[in-house]
């Protein structure tokens, strides 16, 4: 078991985007508590009340069945709207977005938790983007999709900084995704991301028709473009050393830039 | 990951090499105008000055040395670091007419033409007249720019957000996180992935094992 676990352990870690722990409806629920505090109204500001909606519902054991919320508030489709304070006015105060600093003293259940209600937030900004658009008038406040993006994306940062801190403990690798240096046709050197297939790659007859060496008659070509590349540094370094010298002409005080 | 590189590209504006940088944003008419497609131009020189070493800030006392305006004293609302020019409010005007229609000739302003850097001179707030400055480090190990004349501390200006917020003031709606709540530790390093976490804390147990697959 403990291999097994270990080995389930290594290939989530090794292919983080292929989901295998999907949440599939039948599954079933143990009560668990969670206690978490209420999200108080005061100074200094940040995004979205993490804190107030998670208790787990719990759910007898009968059949294999689970709920989609695990939330307190179930308003249904009204969660795709703002409050109704808000609507029809033409500025909505927000706080700030959340920071990456922030972030990483959360646990990762919190951040679990965050990433959906920072969703179903964005997901009530859109639909107010839009309907804003089809009546052709302008949205309220539209900064705080800017604000939603950029913390979700600093959540998301967090979250790989933290998996690839664990990979390189535990398999010495950075990447999740094996790879390898390859040379296509064309004689450029490229990271080739592996793909996943169901067949092995002698019995693959698609795969054998990739090419990952170059042909001879490559070579010419190949000089030619070193020659370019060499003529162009050429180009930008000699660029430099006369614009520095008419800089000097016009302002004979001044100090040599660093860079 | 093609298709990211490809919007990304678009997202990333090239400018022609002898774009020429006016006081108008790059994306509105007046400044298309000003550049449009195929027009060439001779290459300005501005003088180099460290980003470190920049002293005049917006919202600054200024006086201007040189010039229509000598000797009159402004404060700034926009600075250009990268051609070195500074806009005085009210300062270094030239007229012209704003909105023209067919029949209408348009509103006639006053609108400021950017001053140099070289031209203007920080004004120190104790004597009220135009100083040198360096930069330099208090006891605490602030940095800040000192008069070499007098030798008196320039403090920053207090500038405002664009948004009209002001921090100390601010008062958190129904959607913000409470300051104790966004600042609490709940982090506990362990050696589980996030997915792992969540599903013993939800109680999800996955029976399915991994189908043998090829990576090449």
């Amino acid at each position: 078991m403990a291999s097994s676990s270990s080995l389930g352990r290594v290939l989530t870690l090794c292919k983080r985007f292929q989901s295998v722990f999907r949440i599939s409806p039948a599954i079933s629920v143990q009560h668990c508590a969670v206690n978490l505090k209420r999200c108080q109204n005061n100074l200094l500001s940040e995004k979205s009340s993490l804190i107030a909606s998670s208790w787990i519902t719990p759910i007898s054991f009968v059949g294999q069945r689970r709920a989609l919320h695990t939330t307190v508030s179930r308003r249904g489709l009204e969660e795709f709207f703002d409050q109704p304070e808000n609507w029809g006015e033409p500025n909505v105060k927000s706080g700030a977005p959340w920071t990456a600093k922030q972030l990483r003293t959360k646990s990762n259940e919190d951040l679990h938790k965050l990433w959906y209600v920072l969703l179903k937030e964005r997901n009530m900004l859109l639909t107010l983007a839009q309907e804003a658009k089809r009546q052709s008038l302008q949205m309220p406040s539209p900064e705080r999709m800017k604000k939603i993006e950029r913390s979700m994306v600093r959540l998301d940062t967090v979250v790989r900084e933290r998996e690839t801190a664990l990979r390189l403990l535990q398999t010495g690798q950075e990447k999740g995704r094996p790879g390898d240096w390859r040379r296509n046709v064309f004689g450029y050197e490229y990271w080739y991301r592996f793909k996943e297939y169901t067949i092995p790659w002698y019995m693959n007859k698609r795969h054998e028709r990739k090419k990952f060496y170059t042909p001879h008659f490559v070579q010419p070509h190949i000089r030619l473009r070193i020659e370019r590349f060499l003529r162009e540094r050429a180009r930008k370094v000699n660029l430099k050393r006369k614009t520095l010298a008419k800089l000097k002409e016009r302002f004979p005080q001044m100090k040599l830039p660093s860079s | 990951m093609r298709l990211t590189a490809l919007l990304s590209m678009a997202a990333r504006v090239v400018a022609p090499k002898d774009y020429r940088y006016g006081t108008n944003r790059p994306w509105t008419e007046a400044a298309k105008r000003m550049n449009p497609p195929g027009k060439r131009r001779k290459k300005v020189f501005v003088e180099p000055i460290e980003a470190e070493d920049w002293a005049i800030l917006k919202g600054d006392m200024v006086e201007i040395l040189a010039g229509k305006d000598k000797g009159k004293q402004g404060k700034v609302i926009q600075v250009f670091r990268r051609r070195n020019w500074v806009i005085l409010e009210g300062l270094n005007t030239h007229f012209r007419y704003v909105g023209k229609v067919k029949d209408y000739r348009g509103t006639y302003v006053a609108s400021e033409a950017p001053l140099l850097l070289r031209d203007v001179a920080l004004v120190d707030p104790s004597d009220r007249k135009p100083t040198q400055i360096e930069w330099k480090y208090t006891e605490e190990g602030e940095r800040v720019r000192v008069s070499s004349r007098t030798g008196r501390i320039i403090p920053k200006p207090v500038v405002e957000r664009r948004d009209g917020i002001v921090p100390l003031q601010w008062k958190d709606g129904p959607k913000d996180t409470s300051p104790e709540d966004a600042l609490e530790k709940t982090y506990v390093p362990s050696l589980k992935t996030l997915e792992e976490e969540v599903m013993e804390k939800l109680g999800i147990q996955e029976h399915r094992r991994h189908q043998k697959s090829y990576w090449y």
